[in-house]
């Protein structure tokens, strides 16, 4: 299962059963950890189904009119114990260092204060000094610019590819969940609390999440989208933010193109 | 034993004359265990029947992107459609007010469907009514061991449903009426005056206290029921295991229930008095909250199941014509993963930030529940193994459940990986995987109790025919219904949505479609129901032959309306 | 009378009762009157002709009558239903068996009571142990309130009771009344109603007495409010949860004093034997009850915080 070769399928897909192609290494580890529990899960379930079924072939009345009376079977029992628990202690095994992956933060080169509002997300690149509200691109808008409906944003952020990226997030309001299955991040946004997760995108792209906590009548309408752009891109990006460039590199003394698309010819839908 | 010595003149009410049905009396002051296990039986019936009737508008509104249906059925209050008539507001005005009363409505109903289903359905059916049927008749008692006391657990039901009922009708959010925060109450959103500064929050918190309540007195009343009137040599070891799961399930309501409701109290004060347990400003934290209310939660979910396990065994057996495989492990499986249930309770929790050791400790803990589970699973397996297997219509419903809810098993346990739990939770992989759980678990094991146990209730038979169409629409139309919601999991559809992005279509469009399958069953369900008390085919006292074994079905059918006047004396069981 | 004789077992098959019925809906009403009381069920509703008048007296916020109906009929119930309790036990309807039933089902109400005050005691060594942890990561710069309230246990501007004073003297008239109803049992047990009579009494005595203490001379005089009052914000949850853990154990203190007092007058009323007095056993075990959480209570609510803040 999978899929993670596609390029540009950094959102649902009609009829998709599956996880979105991961765009970050944590999100590949969960697919590959998917891969290896699905099997295992379906390997049960049909295992169950078949027994079902033989019994039922064997077992009904007129194929055995006589029950047997045993209750007991030492053997199979303590097969199906130990065998359970082996299978376990093997998902925990694969399950433990994704876990260990999503919680440790590596150094970042950027980080993002994410606050959830009720109903929108604003966005502080302190070190940058740019601030971002982005609220839901409302529907005719999304439909003429052929963005996706309740996922597009007005103001979409903007990660450098390549980079850590660190987000604190929290709340002003209610809880919210910051998420973008693409990069396999999801914290709650509460009141009181900051959380951190962390991403590091592959590849450029516009990736995109939905508000993953209940917040109130607009829970469904407070989209994220995350654009993943060149070191360059972002850079001009935060100029034309109105922001400044941590180390006042040459990009700030370069007039402030508008934002762009984050590659030529990259259609938002597959 | 010795006859007892009767002073008081009030006792002509225990003769063995049925009081007629027709007496109200008979049903409102009652303490007979059969006619309030009746009751309650009607309750979850009525309750079920709203409680599917919610998800159905749910399903309909979810069956094409936007926001639909429900705009449809907002009502527009009377003074607004003065001012549009006037010319004092358009019509667009209008329309905003429908679609965010709508929003706030689906809200409301996702947030009710859940509370019923699971505390005025699922609860009162297995609990209320299948344990108080038959936990006396299978232990060879007279009756509960507080009769009247098992009456006010009755009634505090319906006082608890009316004020959830009246909750939806108050002001909740601003001016829309119900409380809108999912049946989890999570604060801020469930004590913010901006989202729900109305009344009806306080009237579903006093519904829950109040049904809590009615569920704490059941569980005393089990407990001394199942450990102080066993008839001689009923000892805990020969106890049919129906009556094994419905001693751990009250267990679990007795120690958990007190804890939601300290938790619902402190929403109260939070709400009322000012007290800020759950809000930062004042030093508290809304994920407290959440620790309080999952170390309910999730021993309520096994609650939820455990009554049904018990069921399926009595039944397996029964039409294997063979003792239950195991019984000393099927016990104490379930003793297991009652206990096991207390210490898991964060797996609901792995988005809030707990760090890395929690999080670890509880993936471990969670995990280790599939392993009891298994061996229920197998054990029944085992148990059919051999035997001489008859498909009468509860055995479908059980054969049924064992799959479908090893499918809604495993899925928690890819759930119960807090690494993978990042990408799935809130989405509709969790819907799915609790529906397989609970629609097509613990209300497959309703039925299958329901029919194997009707004959013996009402003394009459259903008819065959359409009983196992109901299973077998049912059956169909619940998956249709729930495995698509895998995918839309997977895909990263959040939960408690109106709406959606239009790539989700397919899956919810196919999942309404499910819906609407498994209300003709529901259809067919109500027949079989009508046809039963119409028809009145009368059923023998054990209807289910050689393989029914436990104490009720030597009893006539129905039973005595005061049974075991003599009590009966139980031989050890050959097989164990 | 004649069915009844070939009835062969000794458990209590209780008579119909209204109780079950009339307390149901009692509660209903006392749940809506809470409600009506502390918000309304709506606002008033203008020009509603005779049914909105009713809705604007009944049902709008601050109105008493459904409350106190409600309440009515919930004592009601309790008075006719116990009433009916001790009118069977004296009609024998108590045999040994049922005795038996009696005692497990006090031992279950006293065990979800315990675990009610798990709650309340989670809810406190959270705020008390984790504060730190959550100041520690905490960014103060995001929301100097919270990185204030979250800063230390007790929170900043709360001055806690000291507990060698007030509270040592009710842990004293607790132990002390633990040791009184033990003595009217076992008086009882042997017989002697006068000694029983008197244990009572000062238990009772006892009982009233650190309610006293607590709600009149205490509760008054401490250094933090309960809930928000808008002027220290911080301290709020300090209070809060101290008068909601010692508050809910207070009242546990005043029902089981009428437990006792209800038993010290079916002592007098010469209802108990030496062989029979559940009641009285019942009425003691809860006391014991009362007495262990407040131990529990004095010692983390009371004595710990003081000693943390001495230490700082
Ligand atoms: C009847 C109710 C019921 C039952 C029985 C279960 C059973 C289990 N549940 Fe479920 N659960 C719910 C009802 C239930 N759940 C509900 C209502 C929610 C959502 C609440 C909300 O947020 O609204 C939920 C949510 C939920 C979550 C949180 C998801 C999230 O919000 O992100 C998790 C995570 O760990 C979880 C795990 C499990 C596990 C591990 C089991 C295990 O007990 C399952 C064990 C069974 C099996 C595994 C199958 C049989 C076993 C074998 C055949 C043996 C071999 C198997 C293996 C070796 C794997 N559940
Ligand atoms: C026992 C619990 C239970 C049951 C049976 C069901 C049954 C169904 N649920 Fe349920 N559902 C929940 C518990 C349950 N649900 C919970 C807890 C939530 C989460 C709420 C929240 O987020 O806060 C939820 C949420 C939920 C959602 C997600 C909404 C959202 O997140 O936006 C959806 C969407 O499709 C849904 C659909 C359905 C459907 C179509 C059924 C159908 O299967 C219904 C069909 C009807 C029946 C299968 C028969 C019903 C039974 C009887 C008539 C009683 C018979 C009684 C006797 C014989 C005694 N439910
Ligand atoms: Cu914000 Cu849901
Ligand atoms: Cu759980």
């Amino acid at each position: 299962m999978g899929g993670a070769s596609a390029a540009w399928a950094d959102q649902p897909v009609e009829r998709g059963i599956d996880f979105q192609p991961a765009a970050t290494p944590a999100m590949a580890h969960i697919h590959s950890f998917h891969a290896f529990v699905l099997p295992i899960i379906t390997v049960i379930s049909v295992f169950v189904l078949a027994l079902l079924l033989w019994v039922v072939i064997r077992y009904n009345r007129k194929a055995n009119p006589t029950p047997r009376m045993f209750t007991h079977n030492m053997l199979v029992e303590v097969i199906w114990t130990i065998v359970p628990v082996l299978i376990l202690v093997a998902i925990a095994w694969r399950s433990f260092p994704l876990l260990y992956e999503q919680e440790r933060a590596p150094p970042a080169a950027l980080t993002i204060k994410v606050v959830g509002n009720s109903w929108f997300w604003q966005y502080e690149y302190q070190d940058l000094g740019v601030t971002v509200a982005s609220n839901r691109l409302p529907e005719e808008e999304a439909r003429a610019q052929s963005r996706p409906n309740l996922l597009a944003v007005d103001n979409p952020i903007y990660v450098p590819v390549g980079e850590n990226v660190s987000v604190l997030i929290t709340s002003n309001d209610v809880i919210h969940s910051w998420t973008v299955p693409a990069f396999g991040v999801k914290q709650d946004a509460i009141p009181g609390r900051v959380n951190q997760g962390w991403f590091n995108v592959d590849r450029p792209g516009i990736y995109y999440g939905q508000c993953s906590e209940l917040c109130g009548i607009n829970h469904a309408y407070m989209p994220i989208e995350v654009r993943a752009v060149s070191r360059e891109e972002f850079d001009r990006w935060v100029v034309s933010q109105g922001g400044t460039l941590a180390d006042a590199a040459p990009a700030a003394a370069q007039p402030a193109p508008a934002p762009s698309a984050p590659a030529a010819g990259a259609s938002p839908t597959r | 034993m010795a006859t007892s010595t009767d002073a008081g003149a009030e006792s002509v009410h225990h003769d063995d004359h049925r009081p007629s049905f027709y007496d109200w009396k008979r049903w409102a002051y009652s303490t007979n265990h059969k006619d309030i296990g009746t009751m309650y039986l009607v309750f979850a019936i009525i309750a079920g029947i709203i409680g599917a009737v919610l998800s159905g508008i749910i399903r309909w509104e979810l069956a094409e992107p936007g926001v639909t249906i429900l705009p449809h059925l907002v009502h527009v209050p009377d003074a607004m459609q003065a001012q549009l008539a006037s010319g004092e507001i358009t019509q667009a005005a209008v329309d905003a007010y429908r679609i965010d009363a709508a929003k706030h409505h689906y809200n409301v109903m996702v947030t009710m469907h859940g509370l019923i289903m699971i505390f005025f359905m699922v609860m009162p059916a297995m609990i209320g009514g299948f344990g108080n049927w038959f936990v006396p008749l299978m232990i060879g008692a007279p009756d509960m061991a507080f009769p009247r006391m098992n009456n006010i657990s009755f009634w505090l039901l319906p006082a608890s449903f009316a004020l959830a009922t009246i909750s939806m009708l108050v002001p909740g959010n601003g001016q829309f009426p119900g409380f809108g925060g999912g049946w989890t109450l999570y604060p801020p959103l469930s004590t913010s005056a901006t989202h729900h500064g109305g009344a009806s929050m306080d009237l579903l918190i006093l519904s829950l206290h109040i049904a809590g309540a009615s569920s704490i007195l059941g569980a005393i009343n089990f407990i001394t029921t199942i450990f102080n009137m066993r008839a001689p040599g009923m000892t805990l070891h020969r106890m049919p295991l129906f009556v094994w799961s419905i001693l751990v399930t009250v267990w679990l309501l007795l120690l958990s229930l007190p804890v939601l409701a300290g938790a619902l109290t402190m929403l109260l004060t939070d709400r009322n008095f000012g007290t800020q347990f759950f809000e930062p400003a004042g030093g508290g934290d809304p994920v407290m909250y959440q620790h309080l209310f999952w170390f309910f939660g999730h021993p309520e979910v096994y609650i939820l199941i455990l009554p049904g396990f018990g069921i399926v065994s009595q039944i397996v057996s029964t039409f294997s014509r063979k003792p239950v495989f195991g019984y000393l492990g099927m016990a104490y499986a379930m003793v297991s993963i009652g206990f096991i249930g207390f210490i898991v309770w964060a797996h609901h929790m792995y988005t809030v930030g707990m760090g890395f050791d929690l999080e670890a400790y509880f993936v471990a803990a969670t995990m280790i529940i599939a392993v009891p589970t298994g061996i229920k699973i197998f054990s029944w397996i085992a148990t059919m193994w051999g035997g001489s297997l008859e498909f009468k219509v509860p055995m479908l419903w059980a054969i049924g459940f064992i799959f479908l809810f090893t499918v809604g098993g495993v899925t928690g346990v890819v759930l119960a990986n807090s690494g993978i739990d990042t990408a799935l939770h809130d989405t509709y992989y969790v819907v799915a995987h609790f529906h397989y759980v609970l629609s097509l678990g613990a209300v497959f094991t309703i039925f299958a109790g329901f029919y194997y146990w009707i004959p013996k209730m009402s003394g009459y038979r259903y008819n065959g025919f359409l009983a196992g169409l109901h299973f077998w629409i049912t059956f169909i139309g619940v998956n249709v219904i729930f495995f698509p919601q895998h995918f839309l999991g997977l895909q990263g559809m959040p939960r408690r949505y109106i709406d959606y992005p239009d790539a989700f279509r397919f899956w919810n469009h196919i999942s309404s479609i499910g819906y609407a399958i498994t209300f003709v069953g529901l259809i067919v369900f109500i027949i079989v129901l009508f046809d039963l008390f119409l028809a009145r085919r009368r059923a023998g006292a054990n209807p289910w032959g050689q393989g029914a074994t436990t104490l009720e079905w030597t009893l006539s059918s129905p039973p005595p309306f005061h049974q075991f006047s003599e009590l009966p004396v139980i031989k050890p069981d050959p097989h164990h | 009378m004649a069915a009844h004789s070939d009835v062969h077992h000794d458990y209590h098959l209780v008579d119909p009762s209204p109780w079950p019925l009339v307390g149901s809906i009692s509660a209903f009403l006392m749940a809506v009157g809470g409600v009506v009381l502390m918000r309304g069920l709506g606002p008033e509703i203008e020009n509603g002709g005779f049914l909105g008048d009713i809705f604007n007296h009944l049902f709008t916020k601050g109105h008493w009558p459904v409350f106190l109906a409600g309440t009515a009929g919930v004592a009601l119930t309790m008075f006719g239903w116990w009433a009916d309790v001790i009118r069977e036990s004296r009609r024998g309807d108590h045999k040994p068996v049922v005795d038996i039933g009696l005692r497990y089902g006090m031992i279950l109400f006293i065990a979800s009571e315990v675990m009610f005050f798990v709650a309340w005691f989670w809810m406190f060594f959270e705020l008390a142990i984790f504060h730190e942890h959550r100041a520690h990561w905490y960014i103060p710069t995001w929301d100097e309130g919270v990185a204030a309230a979250w800063s230390s246990w007790p929170p900043p501007n709360v001055n806690p009771f000291d507990p060698f004073h007030l509270p040592l003297i009710n842990t004293l008239i607790l132990l002390l009344s633990g040791t009184t109803v033990t003595w009217a049992h076992h008086a009882m047990q042997q017989g002697d109603r006068r000694g029983a009579m008197w244990g009572l009494i000062l238990t009772v005595a006892l009982g009233l007495l650190f309610t006293y203490v607590q709600f009149v001379l205490e509760y008054p005089h401490a250094g933090f409010r309960f809930g928000n009052t808008g002027e220290t914000t911080t301290a709020n949850v300090y209070g809060a949860s101290f008068f909601m853990a010692t508050g809910f154990h207070g009242a546990h203190v005043i029902i089981g004093t009428l437990f006792l007092f209800v038993c010290l007058l079916r002592l007098i009323a010469g209802q108990f034997t030496p062989t029979k007095h559940f009641g009285l056993e019942a009425a003691a075990w809860y006391w014991h009850f009362v007495d262990v959480v407040w131990l529990f209570l004095f010692t983390f609510v009371y004595v710990m915080p003081y000693l943390t803040m001495q230490g700082q």
